[in-house]
């Protein structure tokens, strides 16, 4: 056994949430690795389909739902291929956890405001079940998801629940053209959502994940409406290969993204080097 | 010098020794092309030492360009994990350029952080790494300028200095004293400190390194991402990743499966380099490091500003192999000149 020797885990039951993303339900072989394993929400791991080798995603379930990890995927290059490959029953590899975390300890008696698009809402849905599985401890609860078009939108189930609960604020939305008839949703891109369903910035952080694209144009949002660069969080995913800080592939200067983040502050973002 | 002395008749016995008591031993040797190569030797005839630079650092003794991490048996859903073992027999490398020593003492900082790559030191707890003072240097060489020089102990378990007849023989670590007190009888009494002196003198004589010290690049280098100076900066480079291979610091990996078949297969850590355009490319078509100028300013950050930031040393022991390996003519200890003139500037190098 050496530190590249990943878990082995059973896939224990999937999702597709759209025609190319897929939610995988994963438990743990070695019984003892089962009993034991905890993460924090944000960190990531290597998943691999043995033969076609490994890719990196943060762990997309909430570390209060104990005997399993969930991760979710677009199919799109060879690893992630042949992971859609594999069925209920195979057996995939899985290392971590990995990386820093969301400091949810840190946002206990304050508001959260949750920002998302399109696969970007997998590593938030981790953070948004911690939250609602310790509901009493934080205030208001608010939830910004867009996709490009509904069919895009991921876990829509849960975001049927999100909608359906009293305390939690749900705001949905698609692209422009993205609608379909029966859309009941909001129309238009996420950084104009959240401008005008704007969360109070008081005592509130705002954890925000999503195309590179949907970033840069909300964090400009979330300054209008006070939000402080340290009480903003997100995570970013550069390539990665070994996810311990030692493969040279994922730094932003001397930052590496698998150590020092995945998650950062805007604050800590504004720092780096523009290289990622 | 802590030491003793050795001839060479007692070298060669001393090598007779460790290779019938089953440890593999490593030298440089002349491949019929002329240069050298580290090498398994059985006798010290077959070594060259204090030859020059070998083609190769010690760099792959440790992490190999390709090395198997597990292989996999798949059988139905199910698949079964065999595993590689982390330990490793006994090896002793006689005559490793200070250089190349310097380099795997480099790289055990980042093969420790936090989480231990148990190949990585599986490999160095069971060698022993014997330097031989060098006295080969070329115009690419400049170890001086990182602080290590042609006697450097940096990553030596022992260091010999070149005599007339033998070596003295410098205890560096208590892996070197081991070695030392287990054949001490070939061991003989502590050199003349007055030859020695001079024989170190020596090893300096008439070199001029083709770049001076390196502290005002590094203090320059990390507030100056952006800095015009890296315009431009790798035209003449072909994005090959020569430099990585024989680069004794470079240790950028990738992890790759190799399937057997449909059922089998390894999952290899195969030798990488930045200098590729895949190599940060995301999935998504994105890629963080797009243009040959961004992935060359990564090669020297890494090197000058990001490792002395994190681990507090360099990483890159001055040996000029990336200058020599060079297609395009690329040459860092120019780069590195061009950078300290550039922080040297009246405008305080501002970008």
């Amino acid at each position: 056994m050496n530190l590249y020797e990943p878990y082995r885990v059973k896939i224990a039951g999937l999702v597709d949430e759209t025609p190319d993303t897929r939610t995988f339900r994963l438990e743990f072989l070695d019984p003892e690795v089962a009993r034991t394993f905890d993460f924090k929400t944000g960190q990531f791991g290597e998943y691999s389909a043995f033969g076609a080798g490994e890719c990196t995603f943060c762990i997309a379930s909430s570390p209060t739902r104990r005997g399993y990890i969930e991760c979710s995927f677009k199919t799109v290059g060879k690893a992630t291929t042949a992971l859609r490959d594999l069925n209920v029953g195979d057996t995939m590899g899985f290392r971590g956890p990995y990386g820093n975390h969301f400091p949810l300890e840190r946002m206990e008696g304050s508001s959260l405001v949750f920002i998302a698009g399109g696969i970007g809402l997998a590593p938030v849905r981790s953070v948004i079940w911690n939250a609602l599985d310790l509901r009493d401890r934080f205030k208001d609860v608010t939830i910004v998801y867009g996709a490009r078009s509904v069919s895009d939108l991921v876990y829509k189930r849960e975001l049927e629940e999100w909608a359906a609960r009293a305390d939690v604020r749900l705001h949905q939305t698609v692209d422009p053209g993205g609608e379909t008839p029966d859309w009941a949703g909001e129309v238009g891109f996420v950084p104009t959502i959240v401008e005008k369903s704007a969360p109070s910035a008081t005592n509130a952080y705002a954890i925000v994940c999503g195309p590179p694209i949907m970033i840069k144009f909300t964090l400009p949002v979330l300054k209008k409406l006070g939000f402080a660069d340290d009480r903003i969080y997100t995570t970013l995913e550069n390539r990665m290969k070994c996810g311990i800080g030692k493969c040279g592939r994922c730094n932003i200067g001397p930052v590496y993204v698998c150590k020092d983040g995945p998650v950062f502050t805007a604050e800590e973002l504004a720092k780096l080097p523009p290289e990622f | 010098m802590n030491g003793r002395t050795i001839s060479r008749s007692q070298l060669a016995a001393l090598v007779d020794d460790l290779v019938g008591s089953g440890v593999g031993v490593v030298a440089p040797v002349r491949a019929p092309d002329g240069r050298l190569d580290y090498r398994p030797v059985a006798r010290l005839e077959e070594a060259v030492l204090d030859g020059g630079l070998p083609r190769l650092s010690l760099k792959s003794l440790f992490l190999p360009p390709t090395e198997p991490l597990f292989s996999f048996r798949k059988s139905g859903p199910d698949v079964a994990i065999d595993s590689v073992p982390t330990t490793f027999p006994p090896r002793l490398v006689l005559g490793a350029v200070p250089c190349d020593a310097a380099g795997v003492a480099a790289l055990d900082k980042v093969m420790g952080w936090d989480y231990r790559d148990e190949l990585w030191f599986g490999r160095r707890e069971a060698t022993t790494i014997v330097s031989v003072a060098c006295g080969k240097g070329d115009a690419s060489c400049f170890c001086g300028a990182t602080g290590n020089g042609p006697a450097g102990t940096r990553g030596a378990d022992l260091l010999l200095l070149p005599l007339d007849d033998g070596f003295a023989v410098e205890v560096v670590t208590p892996k070197g004293e081991a070695l030392l007190s287990a054949h001490a009888g070939r061991f003989g009494e502590p050199p003349n400190e007055a030859d020695v002196a001079r024989r170190r003198a020596g090893l300096l004589e008439g070199r001029v390194e083709p770049v001076g010290s390196l502290a005002p690049v590094t203090a320059w280098l990390g507030g100056h991402f952006d800095d015009p100076v890296w315009d431009g900066i790798a035209l003449r480079c072909h994005g090959c990743g020569a430099c990585a291979s024989v680069c004794p610091t470079c240790h950028c990996f990738d992890i790759v499966d190799e399937p057997e078949g449909v059922t089998r297969g390894t999952r290899r850590r195969n030798w990488d380099t930045c200098q590729t355009a895949r190599f940060t490319l995301h999935a998504s078509g994105h890629n963080p490091r797009s243009v040959q100028d961004a992935r060359y300013r990564q090669r020297v950050l890494h090197k000058f500003s990001i490792y002395p930031e994190r681990f507090g040393e360099l990483l890159c022991t001055g040996c000029g192999r990336c200058s020599r390996a060079c297609p395009g003519g690329m040459d860092l200890p120019d780069v590195l000149g061009a950078i300290a003139a550039r922080a040297a500037a009246p405008a305080g190098g501002a970008a």
